[in-house]
Formats: C-alpha cells, sequence, structure tokens
C-alpha cells in the first residue's frame, strides 16, 4: 500500500459501535495506523 | 512505556488501532491496556484487505502472533486465548494527510514487530517515499524453489492446495501491492468460484469491477455482498450470458461506451449431457470458445483505447490432457462425454488466448491464460462430484485458485509477457504430452471457425 486511497473510502465501527470514517483521521494530522490480528 | 504513545502525539500524530473480532473485546483490550487513542472494529477485514494485507501463508501458521506490535507501544501484556482469526497477519502503517504511506510494516513471523523507533522517525521525517518494509525473506523464495523443483516434474502433484503453499514461497509480496483505482474490469462468470474471488480482489485493490452473470439476481446478490465486503461501490452487475451469442451482443453494446481495462474470461460449464445453445452449439464449446472469443472481438476497440489492457483466460489442468480438436468440436457425431469438452475447449482457449496476443501485438493489450489448479468451487463440486469427495482435502480454496488471474490482472510486472500460459503467477509450458501438440493449420482453422460461428446472423 503506497497511498491510502481505498482505506480511506472505509468506515468501521468503534469499540462503542459507532461508525468511523479511515479517511477523516488522517486528514488533519498523521496518522500510525496499527493493525493487530485479535484483541486478545 | 504509556510515553511512547505520548511520543508519538508529541510529533502531532495519533494512533488508530485496527482489530478484528467483536466490538466487546475491543472495549475490553482498550480498558486493559488504558488506551484512550481510537480503536476500530474490522471483523469483515475490510480495512486489512484494503491496506493491501492478505491471509493464508504457511509460513504464519504459527498461532502466537502480533499484538506485540502493540506490546512495544504498550507495557502490559494479558496471556489470554487466542481470539479471532489466526491466519492473520499484524502490520503497521504510517499514512499523512492526503493519504500518503510514508512507512508500513508487516509481520511476518510470530512476534515479528516493528521497531518503535523506525515508526517515530517515519514520523519525524514528513513527506517522504516509503522509508521501511518488512524483511524481505529470501530463505523463503529459496525453499519455495527448492519444493517447486522437487514437486513440479510430477506435474499434476503442484495442484492442490500444498502445491499452492510451496509455489507462493516464491511470490513477491509487492506484487499486487497496487491501487486500481480508475480501472475497469470486466469479469464474467463473476458471482461463484474463481469468478467470485478475482472480482472481490479486484474491488479491494479499488479497481472497478462488472460482474457479467448470465443471472441477474445472482449477479447483483455477488455485487451486493463484494461491496459490503470491501467497501468499494464500485461494483456493478451486469446480466449477459455468456453461452448466447444474442446477449454478448446486446451486453456489449451497454458496455462499449465505457472503458475496458481488464476481460478476465472465467465462466465455465461442465455438463453431464449434450446441450444445445439457442445458437445451436454445444455448450462448453459457446461457453468457452466462441463467446469469449465474440466478446474479445467487440470489445476490441475499448482495449485498444485503455493504455494498459488485459485480458485473461481462465483454462484448466485439464487441458493438458487434450490435443486442440476441430473434428467435431460441436458433439454432433461422437457420444458425449462432457469431461472431454470440457478439456478439449480449455485446449483451445490456450490456444486462442495466443492467437488473440499475436492478433493484438503492438497495441496496449496483453493475452494470457492461467490456470488455477484445482480448487474447490461450487461448479467442481457439482460436476465433477467423485473428484470433488476424493479430493476435497487437498482442492485450494477459490482465493487460492483466483491468486494467478488477479496477479495477471493487477501486478504491473504481469504485463511484460503476452500469449503465455501462467499457474501459480509462473509462466508454465503448454504441452507436456507431445501427441498434444497442435498443427499449425489447426491454429488457424480455430481462429476462423470461432469467426465463422461468431458472426452476426446477417453476416454468416
Amino acid at each position: 500500500m503506497r497511498n491510502a486511497n481505498r482505506l480511506s473510502e472505509i468506515e468501521l465501527p468503534d469499540a462503542s459501535g459507532k461508525a468511523q470514517s479511515l479517511g477523516a483521521y488522517w486528514q488533519q494530522q498523521p496518522i500510525v495506523l496499527v493493525f493487530i490480528r485479535h484483541f486478545g | 512505556m504509556r510515553d511512547r504513545i505520548e511520543e508519538i502525539r508529541a510529533r502531532g500524530a495519533e494512533l488508530v488501532i485496527v482489530g478484528n473480532g467483536a466490538a466487546n473485546f475491543a472495549a475490553a483490550f482498550r480498558d486493559d491496556f488504558e488506551l484512550d487513542c481510537p480503536l476500530l472494529v474490522d471483523p469483515e477485514l475490510r480495512a486489512y484487505r484494503a491496506a493491501g494485507l492478505r491471509r493464508g501463508r504457511i509460513e504464519i501458521l504459527s498461532p502466537a502472533l502480533p499484538f506485540q506490535a502493540l506490546r512495544a507501544l504498550r507495557s502490559g501484556f494479558r496471556p489470554t486465548g487466542v481470539r479471532g482469526d489466526v491466519w492473520q497477519l499484524g502490520a503497521v502503517f504510517v499514512i499523512r494527510p492526503g493519504g500518503e504511506v510514508t512507512y508500513r510494516y508487516v509481520s511476518r513471523d510470530a512476534g515479528d514487530h516493528p521497531p518503535v523507533d523506525a515508526i517515530l522517525a517515519a514520523l519525524d521525517a514528513g513527506p517522504e517515499r516509503i522509508r521501511e518494509t518488512s524483511r524481505q525473506p529470501a530463505h523463503r523464495v529459496l525453499l519455495g524453489r527448492a519444493l517447486s523443483c522437487a514437486v513440479d516434474p510430477f506435474i499434476v502433484s503442484s495442484f492442490d492446495r500444498t502445491g499452492f503453499h510451496i509455489h507462493s514461497l516464491t511470490f513477491r509480496d509487492d506484487d499486487l501491492d497496487v491501487d486500481l483505482s480508475g480501472r475497469r474490469c470486466l469479469i464474467t462468470g463473476a458471482n461463484s468460484g474463481i469468478g467470485y474471488e478475482t472480482a472481490l480482489a479486484l474491488a479491494d485493490l479499488g479497481a472497478e469491477v462488472v460482474l457479467l452473470c448470465r443471472n441477474r439476481e445472482r449477479a447483483e446478490r455477488a455485487a451486493n455482498q463484494i461491496r459490503a465486503q470491501t467497501g468499494n461501490p464500485r461494483v456493478l452487475p451486469e446480466r449477459m450470458d455468456v453461452s448466447d451469442l444474442g446477449s454478448i451482443r446486446a451486453a456489449a453494446a451497454r458496455l462499449a461506451p465505457h472503458p475496458v481495462d481488464v476481460l478476465v474470461h472465467n465462466a465455465g460449464v461442465l455438463p453431464d449431457e449434450r446441450l444445445e445453445t439457442v445458437d445451436g452449439l454445444e455448450t462448453t464449446l459457446a461457453t468457452h470458445v466462441i463467446g469469449p472469443f465474440l466478446l474479445t472481438r467487440l470489445l476490441r476497440a475499448n482495449l485498444e483505447r485503455s493504455s494498459d489492457s488485459r485480458v485473461i483466460w481462465v483454462s484448466s489442468g485439464g487441458m493438458y490432457t487434450r490435443r486442440l480438436n476441430l473434428e467435431d468440436l460441436n458433439w454432433t457425431e461422437r457420444d458425449y462425454d462432457g469431461v472431454i469438452a470440457y478439456a478439449e475447449t480449455k485446449r483451445a482457449q490456450v490456444v486462442l488466448s495466443e492467437l488473440w496476443a499475436e492478433d493484438l501485438r503492438g497495441t496496449s493489450a496483453v493475452v494470457n491464460a492461467m490456470h488455477p489448479g484445482w480448487a474447490d468451487t461450487p461448479s467442481v463440486k457439482s460436476s465433477l462430484p467423485r473428484f470433488h469427495r476424493v479430493t476435497s482435502r487437498i482442492l485450494r480454496t477459490p482465493a487460492e485458485g483466483a491468486d494467478t488471474v488477479v496477479w495477471l490482472a493487477a501486478c504491473p510486472r504481469a504485463r511484460e509477457h503476452t500469449g503465455r500460459f501462467f499457474f501459480d503467477r509462473e509462466e508454465r509450458r503448454t504441452h507436456f504430452l507431445p501427441f498434444t501438440r497442435e498443427l499449425e493449420e489447426d491454429r488457424r482453422a480455430l481462429w476462423e471457425l470461432c469467426e465463422r460461428l461468431g458472426a452476426e446472423p446477417a453476416e454468416a
């Protein structure tokens, strides 16, 4: 992945179930995006 | 170690964590780690796949995998059982405003995680090109080559699931690290099996995907499912029956005003008895040969207009057993055998792919054929129930079967080839048995036959 165009389209629920648009996170500031395999 | 997150924030950045598994696990996780950064849940792996991450590699069989990446950021570790998908890799990206990715790290093995300092350095460096990727595992490629040498001479022994795992050791990770936004891909028979997985993967990479299916409802269901799974809204169902020349002409007329960058001839059938289409053609002949030929011809101008167009024929390893046979392709004289009809038309596809490559040489279009190995698809199950019963434990998944289709459609380096035959991302020979070699005149005759049988009724 060299740019986050595809990711920016995606919405995911947060821990409270509310949908968040991924692209909104990196609109203003740099983001360290960590994918973890599971919550355990 | 809370200060590591503070170090990220001190650089004007924020940490965002995406995990799969249910929201209540995420909440517990957040509380355990006292995290106050955004924590998102991705049970369908939409973001995961949109980030170009893939599952199912053999070397990550080890179940003890990575939230060590996070452990490096936060102290404290709660050794609980594994929840969620153990096949999934971890990864870290630094994404700058505007969407540029300036750092990435994809973990490969259990406990493999990026140094936090490298992440901080990437934040300090500002907008630059990617600084670090995952470790280049040379030993993995060597192992893959060695195992391939051992297995491939026995031809079919590599068609199964193990063959895929061995071959995939040599795959280059960055081959599918591409953004297909703005590319339009047409796939026949895209509502199930290899066609579906191809459409899903190309949608994941950002392409606009057109599902050409004979059944509108099934096409719509598949399109909805792919949209939901990928978050890519550009997935369009389109009705077309590849075995019906009129249906192809009508669909091509609807498709012609739009660009075509990728055309995948995937739709296939393996009937028990000789069935005739509305055009008086035996079904496998119509579906695998005459229909795809006509569709390619009707979309030829579109393919030439694209700056990088690719036509892909999904053939079958079964074609190795047959020679190109033009004697009675329509099965009016022989006792019908669906398996032979299938293999003969799959052989014809390989020849047609080569002929189209020749015909389009000098244009922007490349044409290649491939075979997916033995994949566990709905059509194998219904058409070859005995084969399926005996082999089901060693069959590839449809996604593994689709891998080389996706590679041919998406990988920049795949367009160096035209008129070639592929299996597991490698060029392969098209004959193993000497008697299967076709004559030059038969190759020409096949083209003429396609032109004749695919002609407009008025032209004929």
